[in-house]
């Protein structure tokens, strides 16, 4: 009830404030936002966010895309969306609250320089950053495949792992991707499946047997890799000649948010010079490529992105998955 | 009205209230939630619909899943039975040395996460193993580890709950006068053909409980299986869910509902079979002696002491070394030594990072709390379920098992459809409170209290309680007094479990934290999930040694409480 | 006033009867023992007057306070009785004088009259010295008397007590039913105690009731029951009575009437009321037999010998009837050895009143 009189309060002030016309523009209020970004990076964002936007009070929940979908769902289902924006990693999900009428349009969101088709068409949701998919490789490796096709040399078997795309949004938009593609198709997974590749719960996973060298050679998203890296972990990271398949952790706007002007503000920071330039001193690369890219790129290197038609994935992913699953039982 | 006639009023109404308490919070705790996942299942949004139960039903994943998880569960029960059967035996009855320090050291891997074991024995196993390599028996690089198979599973699910049949049964085995023994062996029978014949009849409660505890731990474990059952696409209930969860898309929650009530179902049958195993016979102890006397080993005590403990090392020692190697290198893959040993993983989770401290704190309070309340609703919850034989409390019995057996996640789902909203009446709402947390740990771990305190009251003679009675004191002061200390040992054992496994739990957390209310789950999981895996080892570190700290300390007033209530305390 | 009175009790356990219509008196200050074999249906009335279970039909008062009956029931902890359980029940968590105190302090008495009472009270069982042991520590005995003196402590109206000396050696019984006469001759408590030891009924009882079967059959002082029991069941169970058949063959006459048993014609005891002619059966006692020569009397071929000290209990078959087994004590030395046969007189007998309850 407090908070109730609290935000009364406060939309009274901002009523006041809205009569000034300088202040006229400036957002107040409560945000709520759900997120699956690691804890250091969502706390980054928020602390930028509130740094622009100090008159907003940013609540957050922060889990695994998995734990803050379900948490979303049950809340839908239980008729009380509580998130006003989604931070999370990949937007098949959002696709998916898309289709069902959960997203709201923002035509006015400042879109120039993102990278082509980082961004949903209707403006439901913006990518914040690419982070690509590639081949994580233990230093002590003998041999460096250069392509995804690589993985399916006989020399490698035994030595693979990747995350399970029955466990990972990700992982799963990468499956949907790659096997779409008349170059890799489900060849490649049959590849995968010969030379014995494990399928792990995560990214998390592979970081974890690559670095250590369980298994020399790992399917891994770019920033982990990196980082790792960056701490002395002996691993390196290969961009593969085919492309990379990259997730985009889109930001949106829940239709049921409680404080639109908030939230725009939001979109808008994630989108702003500002905010992708947070999302490069995170070490991602930025969805704006004019901002520059990450330390960790050797110069002038050009990222090759796997181009992912979202709404196809959507529609492919369970019987991809499905297969998927029937290829790697025992 | 007499003023006899106006007592025996009161003492109706305090034994009825008390009795319609227990069936409402119970009920509150247990049906509430699953009644709602029910009601998710087949009406999700309110439409009644049985597309999801169909869907379910007819796929052949939900079976396959549900064998596996059958199997697993089953073999890996057999395996704790007889593993923390053993030991709970061999410490408890024979003259084996250093016995507290051992059943110490043998509560303590209780308290490290499923997926720490997992980890450690994995690189045990793998090709990278030190053991292994010292042996000369180490895999060749790439070649498949042997724990990613269904047989890893059962191993490891024995190991994780064997401490589980030992705490349960260490309990039951303090209760054991000494005339039992001794009137075993002056019959001429061997220590052997006593243990059989008197020690392991008389143990059946205690032996159950444990037994059925483990089986339910075992059918809701999901980090074991996660870790070795998805390489090898071995699938068991609870990670099917979790695999329904990360698909999305139309029906999920109902999906998920229908999958976790099946498990609901399973460990429900499994209550069936517990319940009649216990009718049969009668269990109680009536004598007051002192505990019995160790068998004397002899010139076997030093081989049995020497296999105790490696086994004590193998399943504390091992998981905790793999702890302390992550948290003090600054990333995966750099070799321990002099050079890059650092504790800036400990220096950052200890002094930099708010939530971690936060984390402690609110795990402690919310994991003590659970563990107190529990105890405080279990002794009078099986006064009513074992004497005075309530029919409803015992249906609830069974349902108290549900939020146990069914993975955390999905309890945290219905704890968010059923409290989202602001209470009926009462106008506030728990959500994103710590109170959401608290009570979806009540309803998860209220079976680990009810369970062993079950089998204390089955080993318990009633004439105790009608002495009391007799004296002219009322239901409350006789729980108080005389019952309660009487099932002592076997509630603190409960009381241990809870707060054990609470304090370390993170599924249930990670969909009802918020800010300020981070759990120490939240955290680690937090920390692994951004590759942070060093400081979510040191972190877990800490949890355990700060346990240790938390353990060992109630030594200091060990000599106030009643005989055998401390598991590691002669 | 703990003149306690049970009126037609009836107790179900599912179809089986545990009590069919129990009456009984007890009246103020009196020792009743309720005697019978196990399954008799002694513990559960035990437990209908401690209020431990429900009454299906049937009343219990004790004074003038209606403690149980179908409708009402009065927990036990409201019923201001003591019991001393055949387990003892101690409280192992507590010392001796911490169990002995337990009733004083629910019933709010507090230090110093609670020490007080709870020192005199260990006092009268001889355990003054023992307030600091623990249950666990103690003999049996004096565990016994630690659950007498817990009992007794709060000076309860009426104390029952179930098979108190079961679990103890001979000894020990013997010295302890003396110490529960006393009890009872020093306190005036009317006391119910449940046994099936006969001797132990018999040494202490103003009154037992046998029961069987969930049924009273006699309620009488020792004497009366063993002399004159009122029927075949409890003929048989007290004082290990043969119960033959018989003829009656005149009307009672102070107290005794002429029967014709064993083919022999013997005055019995009878009640006044007992008809002149018919069937029936009389109860006779070991010592009702005299050894007498072998041409006389019911010739009987001998058993067995068994030696009781000072006496034989001999075992003999009548020759005209060799299913039927008489025992009878005979002097030492013996007077006849297995195989020889003997002359028996008949000297008392006790014509039983209704015979057809005969088992």
């Amino acid at each position: 009830m407090t908070q109730t009189r609290r935000s009364l309060v406060i939309a009274a002030l901002g009523g006041l404030l809205a009569a000034s016309p300088a202040l006229a523009q400036e957002p107040t209020g409560k945000l709520v936002l759900y997120t699956s970004q690691p804890e250091k990076d969502a706390a980054q964002t928020t602390a930028a966010f509130k740094k622009a936007y100090p008159k907003v009070e940013v609540e957050i929940f922060r889990s695994g895309t998995t734990e803050v979908m379900g948490k979303l769902a049950a809340e839908i289902s239980a008729g009380q969306p509580r998130a006003d924006v989604l931070l999370i990693a990949d937007a098949a999900s959002m696709e998916i609250l898309k289709k069902d009428g959960r997203l709201l349009a923002y035509p006015g969101a400042k879109v120039d320089g993102l990278q082509p088709g980082s961004f949903d068409a209707d403006k439901t949701y913006f990518g914040s950053k690419l982070i690509t998919t590639g081949i994580a490789v233990n230093t002590g490796a003998k041999t460096r495949p250069t392509s995804w096709t690589d993985l399916g040399n006989p020399e490698l078997k035994g030595q693979i792992s990747m995350p399970s795309p029955l466990y990972s949004g990700a992982a799963a938009i990468m499956l949907s991707t790659m096997t779409a593609r008349p170059d890799l198709g489900w060849k490649l997974f049959e590849q995968l499946k010969a030379n014995e590749a494990v399928a792990v719960r995560g990214n998390g996973a592979v970081l974890r047997a690559v670095a250590t060298g369980e298994k020399t050679f790992g399917v891994l998203v770019d920033f982990m890799a990196f980082n790792a890296k960056a701490q002395g972990s002996p691993i390196d990271f290969i961009f593969p000649k085919e492309g990379a398949p990259a997730v985009t952790e889109p930001v949106a706007i829940l239709k049921t948010n409680k404080n639109e002007a908030a939230s725009k503000a939001f979109v808008d920071f994630i989108l702003s010079d500002d905010g992708q330039k947070l999302a490069l001193a995170m070490g991602y690369i930025p969805a704006k490529p004019s901002v520059g890219s990450p330390a960790w790129l050797p110069a002038g290197t050009k990222i090759n992105v796997m181009a992912s038609d979202i709404a196809a994935v959507v529609k492919a992913t369970e019987a991809d998955k499905a297969r998927f699953a029937t290829m790697f039982g025992n | 009205m007499s003023l006899a006639d106006a007592s025996t009023t009161r003492t109706r109404v305090v034994e009825t209230g008390l009795l319609w308490g227990l069936v409402f919070l119970v009920a509150g705790l247990s049906l509430l939630p699953i009644g709602r996942l029910v009601f998710e299942g087949l009406a999700p949004g309110g439409q009644l619909s049985t597309s999801s139960l169909g869907k379910v039903l007819a796929s052949p994943t939900t079976w396959t899943a549900t064998a596996n998880s059958l199997v697993t569960a089953i073999a890996g029960t057999v395996l704790a039975v007889l593993l923390g059967g053993t030991v709970a035996l061999v410490t408890s009855l024979t003259d084996i040395r250093a016995r507290n320090a051992f059943t110490f050291c043998f509560v303590l891997p209780l308290m490290i996460a499923p997926q720490v074991t997992a980890l450690a024995w994995l690189q045990l196993f793998g090709p990278s193993s030190t053991l292994l390599k010292l042996i000369g028996m180490a895999p060749a690089l790439g070649s498949r580890n042997p724990l990613y198979s269904r047989e890893g599973i059962i191993l490891l699910l024995g190991l994780q709950y064997a401490p589980l049949v030992f705490l349960t049964l260490r309990a039951g085995l303090r209760a054991l006068p000494k005339e039992l023994i001794e009137a075993g062996l002056a019959a001429g029978a061997s220590p052997l053909t006593v243990l059989r014949t008197v020690v392991l009849p008389l143990m059946t409660p205690p032996l159950i409980a444990g037994i059925a505890l483990c089986f339910v731990s075992s059918l809701g474990n999901f980090g074991i299986p996660a870790f070795l059952g998805i390489p090898g696409n071995f699938l068991v209930l609870p990670t099917l869910i979790y695999q329904r969860l990360a698909g999305l898309g139309p029906g999920v929650l109902s999906e998920v509902a229908i999958l976790s009530l099946l498990i609901g179902v399973i460990a429900m049958a499994g209550i069936l079979v517990q319940d009649f195993m216990l009718r049969r016979r009668d269990f109680r102890i009536t004598t007051t002696s002192s505990a019995a006397r160790p068998f004397e080993l002899g010139r076997w005590r030093t081989p049995v002491e020497i296999l105790l403990w490696t086994v004590a090392i193998l399943i504390l020692a091992l998981p905790f070394l793999g702890l302390i190697t992550t948290s003090l290198i600054p990333a995966f893959g750099v070799p321990l030594n002099a050079r890059t040993a650092t504790l800036a993983n400990y220096a950052y989770v200890l002094f930099e990072h708010a939530a971690a401290k936060r984390a402690f704190v609110n795990s402690f309070v919310m994991s003590a709390t659970a563990a107190i309340v529990i105890v405080l609703i279990c002794v009078p919850l099986a006064y009513f379920i074992v004497w005075k034989k309530s029919r409803l409390l015992r249906l609830l019995n069974m349902a108290a098992e549900l939020p146990y057996a069914m993975p955390g996640v999905v309890l945290a789902i219905a704890a968010i459809l059923l409290f989202l909203k602001p209470l009926p009446l009462l106008g506030f709402s728990l959500y994103n409170t710590i109170w959401i947390i608290v009570f979806a740990y009540l309803a998860r771990f209220l079976v680990l209290g009810l369970r062993p305190i079950v089998s204390g009251y089955l080993q318990l003679d009633r004439t105790l309680e009608e002495a009391a009675q007799i004296a002219g004191a009322g239901l409350v002061r006789r729980l108080v007094t005389i019952i309660f200390p009487l099932v002592a040992p076997a509630a603190v054992a409960g009381a241990l479990l809870i707060f054990l496994t609470a304090f370390n739990e993170l599924t249930v957390s990670a969909l009802l934290w918020t800010s300020g209310t981070e759990t120490l789950g939240v955290v680690v999981f937090s920390f692994e999930q951004g590759g942070d895996s060093t400081y979510a080892s040191a972190l877990a570190a800490v949890t355990v040694v700060v346990t240790i700290g938390l353990m060992l300390s109630t030594l200091l007033f060990a000599s106030k409480l009643p005989q055998g209530v401390l598991p590691w305390r002669d | 006033m703990a003149r306690l009175k049970i009126d037609r009790a009836r107790k179900y356990f599912g179809s089986y009867t545990a009590l069919d219509d129990v009456s009984l008196d007890v009246e103020d200050g009196e020792f009743i023992a309720v005697l019978g074999a196990s399954g008799c249906g002694k513990t559960t009335l035990l437990r209908q007057i401690a209020g431990f279970d429900k009454l299906d039909g049937g009343q219990i008062t004790i004074g003038d306070r209606l403690l149980s009956s179908s409708e009402r029931h009065v927990p036990p902890e409201h019923r201001k009785i003591g019991i001393v359980f055949q387990s003892y029940a101690l409280w192992p968590h507590m010392n001796v004088a911490e169990n002995v105190a337990y009733g004083l302090t629910v019933a709010g008495v507090r230090d110093p009259e609670r020490a007080r009472r709870v020192a005199a009270a260990l006092d009268l069982v001889g355990l003054t010295g023992f307030a600091e042991r623990r249950p666990g520590l103690l003999s049996g005995g004096q565990r016994q008397r630690v659950a007498l003196a817990r009992c007794l402590v709060t000076e309860p109206s009426l104390v029952l007590l179930d098979e108190p000396l079961a679990n103890l050696d001979v000894h020990l019984r013997a010295s302890m039913e003396e110490e529960f006469s006393r009890f009872h001759e020093r306190t005036g408590t009317t006391m119910v105690y449940i046994t099936h030891d006969q001797a132990e009924a018999m040494a202490l009882a103003d009154r037992i009731a046998v029961m069987d079967r969930g049924r009273l059959l006699q309620l009488a002082t020792p004497s009366l029951l063993y002399r004159e029991p009122a029927n075949a069941t409890v003929a048989g169970f007290i004082g290990d009575g043969m119960i033959l058949p018989a003829r009656l063959l005149s009307k009672p006459e102070a107290g005794r009437c002429k029967v014709e048993v064993l083919g022999v014609e013997a005055v019995m005891r009878c009640r006044p009321d007992q008809p002149a002619a018919g069937h029936a059966q009389i109860c006779l006692r070991a010592r009702d037999f005299a050894i007498v020569q072998e041409n006389e009397g019911i010739a009987a071929r001998v058993d067995r010998l068994s030696y009781q000290g000072g006496f034989f209990r001999m075992e003999v078959r009548p020759v005209a009837s060799s299913e039927t087994v008489l025992h009878l004590d005979a002097p030492e030395p013996a007077p006849a050895g297995p195989g020889d046969i003997i002359g028996l007189r008949i000297s008392d007998g006790w014509v039983i009143p209704e015979p057809d309850r005969a088992a």
